[in-house]
């Protein structure tokens, strides 16, 4: 039973998205049920946080962690889950999305995260990250009048087949070279094994990462996120960009520094491939982009690579940079779509930023911040973020990617900087946007706050993270 | 002695003025802006009046524990190099209100707020004395004056700004790199403890590079000094004034604060090459000047030129060359500063800032031309006036040096004479043009409550440079010594 409490927080996730189902007919206004999912993120941190000693180190059998990572991921999930809740609120109403079905979706996409976070088996994992993956592909298609949406969620969900059956293969090999799919098992498997002996390993290890990079939109498993996230609705696109980036680097720190710590150096030079790659591809082709979903796809394509960062260096100080990164990022990130989510229609295309400034300076403001923090510039927790991954890499030797890193942060500078210049420095061309809804601006604060006190205090989320 | 922390207040105040802006609103943005600068030079004159001249210890230290796992601390402090630029900091920002006051009507918040922001990154920076919160007031910098450059100015602010932010980030950026690789060698990011420190030749010589490019594109040297006339000229008094004062002074003051006491081996490995430059920038960007047309951009050029004086005389590495250049970084500060202030004054009239527009101004508006001259006659080096005893330094350093040097610097004054008080004679000699007659021309109190401070001040260096030299001489002094003596881990090239 003391199993159970290391599961505590997906319980709660669980309970709420399976009231929901069984109330469905009673909920009819997006408003209540966001409130719930609220409560239920804050209750999931409460409790994972009021139980943090006491559960068992690992439950069912070793498959489950409760670790001090899992713990901060758990926290970062739920705080994605409770933001994106709060953004949805008008797109539901909107859109005339059934909110029983759209919340019950979201807490259950949030419950595979965290499952994958914790997971110390393969095949949970693979369970967390699959249950996931499904309710992120009705997510993006829940707007079944949209053809946009139908097509993004097809094309989503075929290319995320394809990647779950990479991810498969990959595990149902590294099976067949260690004999086990628990993590520990395969270490200790894997530390009395070299390459030579067995090159299934790198096959197995290239497919998983594959796999893995899918979920975080790492160059080339990137061509997805573009799409869903112009087709899908704005609150789904950050809920995806957010908490999806935050599992699937979960997933890769545990699977790379625990599962296969033996094999690391291969690991590390398959990440930085993909990092480099993640982020000069990313920064170069949002360049280009006038849809303000795809340019911050493109830009979390660019985000995946820096958080990667981290896992390459592979040292604890690594780890911690690279949790830091989905921490932070993920609140930029939520707050940018905010104010996306806030502006409506007109938020989506470049035209509709035209002299915000003018017409609404605190949104104006608030966006800038964002994308300051976006682009790395102090004294934001973009750029204390963005430092630490680049000193982790610096001290392991890899100075040619700390050069590539800021090369493409001034690539990326001129794209983000791009709408704070429609903002500032043109006239405004529409009427003032109408009053953002409380749940947004909600929403908005608490990422502006996280925002701001992440760069002038960079320690404190550093000091919540442990290595797996 | 002291009851308050006087570096964090002086640096933080203006950000508290920039919110008290924002809340207050636009009645009182210009009112609050004035009062939070005049406040800012009042909470910093114990620095002034207190600072202990003989010593090269760095004084009024605070220290705070901020991000323990990087061993970055908040400390901040001053010596006799990073003074005088406080100094003009405070000053000059007060400066910018008083040329603000009617000519922003558009946005009053916004722009008030945003330039005492940039006063707080102007005076962070040089106050800080570890390199993390150097580079942190450094970036900071930037976005109040990508705003000041693309919201309230020309006609191509969009360009200018953006032009100037692309430029600056890909300097900063590439420090970054620099810096968190030498957090990596050493550990620690505390200038002095920098300063003490022996790295291999080779690391010095990357970080040099990536250091340098950083500064150079901010001092700016040649040929990276291509945002600066597109900057300068678009940007709104105000924002040319910042630029002009300080923006460009940073670049300078980061080369005398990081590069030369922390990577002395690679300086001298770079030495030669950087000496050219500056002597390229002195002559090329005095020949651009005599070709301007438009008074803002031709005082913008002649920036350039002026700043590769100050470089030549950091490169020199002798005593006077350094002196000199701090006291010219000063003086530049002040009398382009004061140039940009009368181009923006009779802007607001004219309109236009075609040279050829101009001319016989000494007959309708008297006091102005009389401003004009003094500030045109201290840009030449007329003895008596402060850049006068900057130049002479410099020059002197640069003979001791090297020879070719000096004469390079001598022909670059003799061109610097020719442009600046050519400029003057177009614009107040002459017939004076019927349009110009139908403004009144002549200057109101304001304006010269604005530029008296500034001709007090070419006065007073002029007449008596020890008031600033006094404060460098002991830190330059420390300063020449850590760069003369190469690290023992290098061995020298």
């Amino acid at each position: 039973m003391t199993d159970l409490i290391l599961l505590l927080p997906e319980l709660v996730l669980v309970f709420w998205a399976v009231a929901l189902i069984l109330l469905a007919r009673h909920v009819r206004h997006a408003r209540s049920a966001a409130a719930g999912v609220v409560i239920a993120a804050i209750a999931a941190i409460g409790v994972g946080w009021v139980f943090s000693g006491d559960g068992p180190p690992t439950a069912f059998d070793g498959t489950i962690a409760g670790d001090g990572y899992a713990q901060f991921f758990k926290l970062l999930i739920a705080s994605t889950l409770a933001l994106a809740a709060l953004l949805s609120v008008r797109h539901v109403d909107a859109e005339r999305v059934r909110p029983a079905e759209f919340f019950a979706l979201l807490l259950l996409a949030s419950t595979g995260m965290m499952l994958a976070a914790s997971a110390l088996d393969l095949l949970t994992l693979y369970l967390g990250l699959e249950l996931m993956s499904l309710c992120s592909y009705i997510l993006v298609g829940i707007t079944r009048e949209r053809p946009t949406a139908n097509e993004a969620a097809i094309k989503y969900f075929l290319l995320g087949s394809f990647a779950s059956a990479l991810l498969l293969y990959g595990i149902a090999l590294a099976y067949g070279v260690t004999g086990s799919t628990s993590y520990a098992a395969m270490a200790s498997a894997l530390s009395e094994r070299t390459l030579a002996q067995s090159p299934l390993l790198l096959v197995s290890i290239a497919l998983l990462a594959g796999g893995l990079a899918f979920k975080i939109a790492a160059v080339p498993f990137h061509a997805w996120a573009p799409d869903a996230y112009q087709g899908a609705t704005a609150p789904v696109a950050a809920f995806l960009a957010a908490g999806s980036k935050a599992a699937g680097l979960a997933a890769l720190g545990r699977v790379s520094l625990v599962a296969f710590a033996p094999q690391q150096h291969i690991w590390a030079v398959i990440l930085m491939g993909l990092a480099a790659l993640s982020m000069a591809i990313g920064s170069l082709l949002a360049v280009s982009q006038s849809d303000v979903k795809r340019l911050l796809a493109y830009s979390s394509v660019a985000h995946a690579g820096y958080a990667l960062l981290g896992l390459v260096a592979g040292t604890p100080d690594g780890v911690s940079a690279t949790m830091t990164y989905a921490f932070v990022y993920a609140f930029m990130t939520l707050g940018a779509f905010g104010v996306v989510i806030g502006l409506g229609e007109r938020g989506e295309g470049l035209a509709g930023y035209r002299g915000l400034a003018f017409i609404s300076p605190v949104t104006a403001g608030l966006m800038l911040l964002f994308l300051l923090s976006l682009t790395g510039i102090p004294p934001t927790a973009g750029f204390a973020a963005k430092f630490a991954v680049i000193l982790s890499i610096v001290r392991e030797g890899h100075v040619a990617l700390a050069v590539l890193a800021v090369a493409c942060s001034v690539v990326s500078a001129y794209f983000y900087l791009r709408i704070a210049v429609l903002m500032y420095m043109t006239e405004p061309a529409e009427p003032a946007p109408g009053r953002f809804p409380a749940a947004v601006s909600a929403a908005l604060v608490v990422a502006a706050v996280v925002t701001v006190l992440g760069g002038i205090f960079p320690g404190t989320f550093a000091a919540w993270t442990t290595p797996p | 002695m002291t009851t308050y922390p006087i570096l964090t207040v002086t640096t933080f105040l203006p950000l508290i003025g920039a919110a008290a802006i924002l809340m207050l609103g636009e009645r009182l943005a210009r009112w609050i802006g004035l009062a939070t600068t005049l406040a800012t030079v009042a909470v910093s004159a114990p620095l002034y009046l207190r600072f202990d001249k003989t010593s090269s210890a760095l004084q009024f230290v605070e220290t705070v524990r901020w991000i323990p796992s990087w061993n970055v601390v908040y400390s901040m402090g001053v010596d006799g190099i990073s003074l005088p630029f406080i100094f003009l900091s405070v000053v000059m920002s007060v400066l910018c209100v008083g040329a603000s006051w009617t000519a922003i009507q558009m946005r009053p918040c916004e722009f008030y707020s945003t330039l005492l922001v940039a006063e707080t990154a102007m005076i962070g920076l040089f106050a800080a004395t570890n390199f993390f919160l150097f580079y942190v007031f450094w970036e900071l910098m930037v976005v109040p004056m990508f705003l000041l450059v693309g919201v309230w100015g020309g006609p191509l602010r969009v360009h200018a700004a953006v032009k100037f932010l692309l430029f600056t980030l890909g300097g900063s950026l590439l420090m970054l790199v620099g810096l968190i690789a030498l957090l990596d060698a050493t550990g620690t990011l505390d200038f002095q403890a920098l300063g003490r420190t022996s790295l291999s030749l080779e690391l010095q010589a990357w970080l040099f590079v990536a250091f340098t490019a950083a500064f150079a594109v901010k001092v700016p040297m040649f040929p990276l000094h291509t945002w600066l006339p597109d900057a300068h000229t678009e940007a709104p008094t105000a924002g040319s004034m910042i630029l002009a004062g300080i923006l460009l002074k940073m670049g300078g003051y980061g080369l005398l604060r990081i590069a030369l006491p922390i990577l002395p081996d690679a300086l001298q490995l770079f030495l030669v090459p950087l000496l050219v430059l500056s002597s390229v920038a002195i002559v090329y960007g005095a020949y651009v000047t005599l070709a301007q047309t438009d008074v803002k951009r031709l005082i913008a050029y002649s920036s350039v030129s002026h700043m590769g004086f100050v470089t030549l005389g950091i490169f020199t590495l002798n005593r006077s060359g350094l002196e000199g250049a701090i006291l010219q970084m000063v003086n530049h500060g002040i009398i382009t500063g004061a140039l940009f202030l009368c181009v923006g004054i009779i802007y607001e009239r004219a309109h236009t800032r075609d040279i050829v527009a101009y001319g016989g101004l000494v007959r309708i508006a008297p006091v102005y031309t009389t401003f004009l001259a003094l500030f045109c006659l201290a840009a030449a080096g007329f003895p008596g006036l402060n850049a006068f005893v900057g130049e002479f330094l410099i020059i002197s350093g640069a003979f001791h040096a090297r020879l070719w040097l000096g004469a390079v610097a001598l022909w670059g004054v003799a061109l610097g004479a020719t442009y600046i008080l050519w400029l003057y004679y177009r614009m107040a000699m002459g017939e004076t043009k019927p349009e110009l007659r139908e403004h009144c021309l002549d200057l109101d109190a304001r304006e010269i409550a604005i530029l008296a401070p500034l001709a007090l001040l070419v006065l007073v260096i002029g007449l008596h440079p020890e008031s600033v030299l006094g404060f460098l001489r002991v830190s330059v002094a420390e300063l020449l010594a850590a760069v003369a003596a190469p690290s023992a881990g290098a061995g020298g090239p």
